[in-house]
């Protein structure tokens, strides 16, 4: 795998240029069209704001509208990156089967091209930090450290799905609905503590809570999104989470993305004569 | 180091597309009419016990009726594919034109896929900066450079793609089929380049089905039929051998 990474690297102004085409073929060259990429997250906080404000205030929950967007963007990050990795492979056949070159390079830059956006989207979510007044700590210091971690579980995840799209082209359909019941199971629109800490489910008692941080590696970085930029719902100002809960959720992530790493090179010699 | 590949008891396996489920609905399909696992596998062999020695500085043709697995066998030396059997040693860099549209995208620039087609073959952009003019100069279309490619016709993306892969430096050359979309003009120029880059000691393998330009080019052939090895010598001898072969065939149909 070790090869493989270095491998990866000698190719990495490939990757710039291919992180750029994707960049330009999206915006099409123009400047304005950067400022595009800023359109989309200032109507998500609008929108958010005018509902949740103004049509159904949520009381319980303080300054609704940063709550959600802390987990909105990283999540439309995740879910948008992976959908589209999903084809970075099956879709560069005729890059594949013309010329060598290390192919995790695919989804490694659709997801980074995506990156990019999300990255802008922070603009717009300080923004809206700063006019609903919420106390910037220092905590925030922690933020390239929880991205770092939420773009290796996103890589790694779709170092796997663009594998599996070779081989079963309709990844892609089933991922969407995956997606959907993945988005719900993920506290992005609620608070964790809204969960029970305990449930009966199907005759057994579970924590419920536990098991969704445990399972569900978004949710512990959704939730560290939202401790270091928002604090937490009953209004304790941002924060830098428990670090053994960070050090859990960044060796999940790694070990996704070793995983990942691990079946693309296993299978990549098959895909010049697959797609 | 010295440069050169060699290919011993190669064999490269296919197996059939439509044997095997292509999406998660076929899969479930075949599990529910409990078929899945007694379809045949049925497979084919595109390059079979393919053994040679090509040394540095030498220029091969190899030749062979359709589907033979000539554009196999170059895949192969790129690495784009792993041999089933067998192994294939390259040693040098490999630089190369495998048939139409090399990794060209059609959304983008003449000029922007010339540093995506680079940067494919592992270029570093100040290489491609460096040799940006001369590539467009040898391709002759510096009014279309900023245009996007899907405006190319097929000659001019042919030429854009000759011009970056001859632009290289790559110790081994493989040129496959790509020059017959050129206009006569380019096609002599063409020519004239692998003849120059030859006299460079650069390796060179060759797949043409135009027989006048592999006699000129090569001093050496390989003849393959169904992935097989059937000759492998003086490029003269093969090429009688091989069109003789063609022709007696023709007569078999004839008497049929
Ligand atoms: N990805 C693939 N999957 C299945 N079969 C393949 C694949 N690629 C090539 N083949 C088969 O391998 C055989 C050899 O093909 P190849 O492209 O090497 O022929 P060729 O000698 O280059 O022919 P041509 O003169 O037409 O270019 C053909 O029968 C082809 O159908
Ligand atoms: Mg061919």
């Amino acid at each position: 795998m070790l090869t493989r990474i270095r491998e990866v690297y000698a190719y990495r102004e490939l990757l710039g240029i291919l992180v750029m085409r994707d960049l330009k073929l999206r915006y099409k060259n123009s400047v304005l069209g950067f400022l595009w990429s800023l359109v989309n997250p200032m109507l998500l906080m609008l929108v958010f704001t005018i509902v949740f404000t103004v049509m159904i205030p949520n009381l319980s929950v303080p300054k609704f509208p940063v709550f959600v967007m802390c987990g909105v963007l990283p999540w439309n990050f995740f879910s948008t990156a992976v959908t589209s990795s999903i084809l970075s492979v099956s879709h560069n056949g005729h890059l594949i089967k013309k010329v060598y070159f290390p192919l995790e390079v695919l989804p490694l830059s659709t997801v980074l091209a995506n990156f990019v956006n999300f990255c802008l989207a922070f603009i717009v979510l300080f923004g809206m930090i700063l006019v609903f007044g919420v106390p910037i700590t220092p905590a925030v210091s922690l933020l390239p450290v929880v991205m770092l971690i939420h773009l290796m579980f996103t890589v790694g995840i779709s170092l796997l799905l663009s594998t599996l799209n070779v081989f079963y082209r309709d990844t892609g359909v089933i991922m969407e609905v995956l997606l959907q019941a993945w988005f719900f199971l993920t506290p992005v629109f609620y608070p964790m503590e809204m969960l029970p800490e305990w449930a009966h489910i199907a005759g057994l008692l579970l924590p419920v809570r536990r098991l969704l941080y445990m399972l569900n590696p978004m949710a512990s970085i959704v939730a560290s999104y939202r401790s270091i930029l928002y604090g937490s719902t009953v209004g304790t100002a941002a924060h830098i989470p428990a670090w053994d809960f960070t050090l859990r959720t960044a060796l999940t992530s790694a070990a996704f993305l070793a995983f990942g790493l691990w079946v693309f090179g296993r299978f990549r010699q098959r895909f010049a004569e697959e797609v | 180091m010295t440069t050169g590949l060699s290919f011993s008891h190669v064999s490269k396996r296919f197996t059939v597309q439509h044997d095997r489920a292509r999406s998660f609905q076929d899969l479930m399909l075949r599990m529910l009419q409990r078929q899945g696992r007694h379809l045949p596998r049925e497979s084919y062999w595109a390059v079979n016990d393919l053994s040679f020695d090509i040394k540095g500085g030498e220029t091969v043709a190899i030749v062979g009726n359709n589907g033979s697995g000539k554009s196999t066998s170059l895949k192969l030396m790129t690495r784009i594919l792993t041999p089933t059997r067998g192994t294939v040693d390259v040693r040098g860099r490999v630089s190369g034109l495998l048939e139409l549209g090399a990794g060209f995208h059609p959304e983008l620039s003449g000029r922007d896929n010339v540093y995506l087609n680079g940067a494919l073959m592992g270029l570093k952009k100040r290489d491609i900066e460096r040799r940006f003019d001369e590539i467009v100069a040898f391709s002759e279309l510096e009014r279309f450079i900023d245009v996007q490619l899907k405006f190319y016709s097929s000659g001019m993306a042919m030429r854009l793609a000759f011009s970056i892969a001859v632009s290289v430096d790559a110790d081994i050359l493989l040129v496959d089929e790509v020059l017959a979309v050129g206009d006569p003009a380019f096609q002599v120029k063409c020519l004239h380049k692998i003849h120059e880059i030859m006299q460079e000691g650069v390796t060179i393998v060759f797949v043409s089905h135009d027989l006048d330009a592999v006699q000129s080019l090569c001093q050496r052939a390989v003849w393959l039929d169904r992935g097989r090895m059937m000759m492998d010598g003086e490029c003269g001898e093969v090429l009688d051998a091989y069109v003789a072969s063609a022709q007696e065939e023709d007569q078999d149909v004839q008497i049929l």
